[in-house]
């Protein structure tokens, strides 16, 4: 009697929370600058909302951590059975957190989804690939692109798997609030600009996350953000501005996190429009004068990485051998000369930059601005407000030159030069048939031997032609609470089921 | 009264209407909303349906046209970021800034008028130069400012209050005190300018020369006098405070209808933006009204034809 009590006594310890084989009920605060725009993982394109609805709903397969690498989520398996069709082999016993099965049916739905005109997706880039979808078995699901496309289709901006019953009972106003997935984590509550609370799936597919409960709190301005941090109120903030770096890194409670990103900053000169900057040997020359690790040591604080082309290392289709430009002030002196501006004299430039939008965007853009023109080059910065620039940069309006920033979270060389280097692509100010005809050859080559030598040709002429300043790769900076465990991503985006505590 | 009322409401509707075009005019020559909707891979064509879906690509007649009719049967459209209707959010979110700034408005009437009121009793004392310092600062710092070195003291270093959000009765007083620092500062100088010049007029020398107690003359003869001013005043600082609510709300991470604004905006979220000037517009109209109302309560020598 007197034993068995004991032994209870020591279960009952063991198993309480706190003990040896008891769990300590876990919370992660998250803190972003902004709330989730909608709960619905098909109706939004900003990373902020990505890193909410992660949490609850999955993808087919997430972006490894090396280009061309992909995590299985729902899909176990793939693998091309034509040079235009891909199949999916889909992971069993999953089931949505209302208790709907996940099928092949509900991938098709989300697809239809997106590309249905009543719903007015903003994704539909996201599966322009995708011509067709075939499901022939509730675990079997097929997706065929017009033409062959290196990278298949569905790989290259993988969407969020919805349950299609649910989505069809309920409709698209009740679902941006009632978020139903597969993920590790179901929605407990959501306060508009409050905060958004997750409680852990036990029923994960996964096992049971290490975190018991995230919970998102958005704060828009930087300093709160960070007296936030500091006070204990949050245990994660992004978009540190720099002037924090070293309170935070040394505080009691907080340290720094950061990780290469996939990101990257240039500045592209309209060739489109009449002008200096039409001349390739002045792109030569600016891109000779401008000091690229001066920049990085000097406005980022060493936070940077220099590139050499436009493809960055850390994307499928970077070649080494491409030389860029080093900072070389008489190469740059013998150019200007050559193209009629001795000196830079007859030379005034703009640098279009946005405020806000990049880390230090307008800082880089006024320090380019202070080197050109000590360098003879006269140039200005005129510094606008987001999307006013958006919407000039659409309309290729913004002349001679603008700066801008691009992450592929693919990590592969198709996205940048498509959206950034072709003739139709409305963010291009830039226009090569020889660069469209291999940009279109890589896209479609299935050998990844043959595709990175294109990729080299294409860097090569870029190289040549100068339709860039290439800048750098930023370094992501996060805080954290020094309990957190945190390894942060290239692509930006923040998993509470990859840290832990303690 | 009745008459009064009715022309009153005739005319705040047309400044509604006014409100309402010229922000719709405005919004739409600011920028095309379909570049920053779409991810920044889309193509032309895409972002073309996207304009073409949701109405952009009609004339701007046609747009506002559209805009009328459905605002007259109360929808004022759906978010473009949100993608719920753009009303809703806005009033969702009116009990925060409500709270906000009531709480606010009784730190101005509770400390701003009892403070003026003291100093003017004893003016070229150190608590009448006290006061207006302390006026000085609050009416000179930007609230911006004052927010953030409010959060550093009591919240980073004493660890007495929270840093930001909503909550409990803490998560308030920082917020408040700093959307209502301004307000305060002008309503005591002002309360201290209208005491001054009540307490020197003649039938203030009559009541004391009645035997009238010091605290009678000061409030129910001094005081009921120097309110008029006093009153209009605090009306205006209403709005001030709900104007002011913007950069508070966006400080404090505060869920009111400012921080929805100044989203909305930067996002060129139209409806949104139409929805949140609508309702402050007819906030402030119905203020307005109040205020008036309360003069004929205060002053009996005032009547409304």
């Amino acid at each position: 009697m007197q034993r068995s009590f004991v032994l209870l006594g020591c279960a009952v310890l063991a198993f309480a929370p706190g003990g040896p084989l008891g769990a300590a009920d876990t919370t992660v605060t998250i803190t972003q600058g902004v709330d989730a725009d909608t709960l619905n993982p098909l109706a939004t394109t900003i990373t902020p909302t990505f890193n909410v609805v992660q949490h609850v709903y999955e993808r087919l397969a997430d972006f490894g951590s090396r280009p061309g690498e992909y995590e299985p989520r729902l899909a176990v398996s793939w693998k091309r059975i034509s040079p235009t069709t891909i199949e999916y082999k889909l992971r069993h016993g999953v089931t949505f957190s209302n208790g709907d099965p996940f099928t092949s049916a509900d991938v098709r739905y989300t697809v239809d989804w997106i590309k249905n005109p009543a719903n007015t997706s903003r994704q539909t880039p996201y599966v322009a690939d995708i011509d067709r979808v075939d499901t022939p078995d509730p675990y079997t699901v097929r997706f065929s692109s017009k033409a062959p496309t290196a990278i298949p289709p569905g790989l290259q901006n993988p969407i969020f798997i919805v349950d299609a019953k649910y989505v069809q009972a309920k409709g698209n106003a009740y679902i941006a609030e009632h978020p139903v997935g597969t993920g590790p984590y179901v929605l407990r509550e959501w306060k508009h600009d409050d905060q958004t609370a997750f409680d852990a799936n036990p029923h994960w597919w996964g096992g049971r996350p290490k975190i018991d409960h995230v919970v998102f709190k958005p704060i828009p301005e930087a300093a709160a953000r960070v007296a936030a941090l500091r006070t204990g109120a949050t245990d994660l903030i992004t978009n540190v501005p720099s002037q924090y770096y070293d309170q935070l890194s040394s505080g009691a409670t907080t340290k720094l996190e950061a990780t290469r990103s996939l990101r990257q900053l240039f500045i592209a000169f309209n060739t489109l429009q009449p002008g200096p900057q039409q001349n390739k040997l002045v792109r030569q020359a600016i891109n000779y004068t401008v000091d690229v690790p001066a920049i990085v040591k000097n406005v980022l604080g060493g936070r940077g990485f220099e590139q050499s082309t436009p493809i960055p290392p850390n994307y499928f289709g970077y070649d080494a051998s491409v030389p860029g430009y080093k900072h070389d002030p008489t190469k740059a002196k013998a150019l200007l000369a050559k193209a009629g501006y001795p000196d830079g004299k007859g030379i005034t430039l703009v640098l279009n930059a946005p405020v806000g939008r990049y880390n230090r965007d307008r800082e880089i853009a006024e320090a380019i601005a202070g080197q050109l023109t000590s360098a003879g080059i006269a140039t200005t910065v005129r510094p606008q407000e987001w999307v006013a620039y958006s919407n000039e940069v659409n309309r290729r309006a913004l002349t001679p030159m603008y700066e801008l920033g691009w992450n592929q979270p693919s990590a592969d060389a198709d996205g940048i030069v498509t959206a950034l280097f072709t003739s139709t692509a409305p963010l291009s100010c830039y226009s090569n048939p020889e660069i469209d005809k291999l940009a279109e050859q890589a896209r479609g080559e299935l050998d990844a031997a043959k595709r990175k030598a294109l990729y080299k040709r294409i860097a090569t002429i870029l190289d040549d032609d100068a339709p860039w300043i290439v800048l750098f790769e930023y370094q992501d900076v996060y805080a954290t609470s020094k309990r957190l465990h945190f390894a942060p991503r290239g692509d930006e985006l923040i998993r509470a089921y990859e840290m832990s505590v303690g | 009264m009745i008459v009064f009322l009715a022309r009153r409401a005739l005319g705040s509707i047309g400044a509604l209407i006014g409100v309402a075009v010229v922000v719709f005019v405005i919004l739409h020559l600011s920028g095309d909303p379909a570049t920053v909707m779409m991810p920044p891979e889309a193509t032309k064509a895409e972002i073309d349906a996207f304009r073409h879906a949701e109405g952009f690509d009609r004339p701007l007649l046609v747009q506002f046209g559209a805009f009328a009719l459905d605002a007259a049967h109360g929808d004022l459209g759906v978010s473009l970021r949100h993608q719920v209707p753009a009303m809703s959010l806005a009033l969702e979110r009116l009990p925060a800034t409500i709270v906000l700034a009531g709480t606010a408005f009784a730190i101005v009437v509770l400390v701003g008028v009892p403070t003026g009121v003291l100093s003017a009793l004893h003016p070229r004392t150190l608590v009448d130069y006290a006061a207006r310092a302390v006026a000085l600062i609050g009416q000179s710092a930007p609230t911006y400012w004052i927010g953030l070195m409010l959060i550093l003291l009591f919240a980073v270093r004493l660890g007495w209050l929270p840093a930001s959000g909503i909550g409990d009765w803490r998560n308030v007083v920082l917020p408040a005190a700093t959307l209502g620092f301004f307000s305060t500062a002008k309503l005591m100088r002002l309360t201290r300018a209208a005491m001054l010049d009540v307490l020197a007029a003649d039938y203030l020398r009559t009541a004391r020369a009645k035997g009238l107690t010091a605290t009678r003359v000061a409030l129910a003869h001094a005081l009921r006098n120097a309110w008029l001013p006093i009153v209009t005043q605090l009306g205006v600082e209403l709005g001030t405070l709900l104007s002011g609510a913007i950069i508070t709300e966006t400080v404090f991470a505060w869920p009111g209808v400012g921080r929805l604004a100044v989203q909305a905006v930067f996002e060129r979220d139209f409806p949104v933006v139409e929805a949140v000037v609508l309702l402050a517009a007819t906030i402030f109209v119905v203020l307005n009204l109040i205020v008036d109302l309360l003069y004929a309560v205060l002053d009996p020598r005032i009547r409304y034809a």
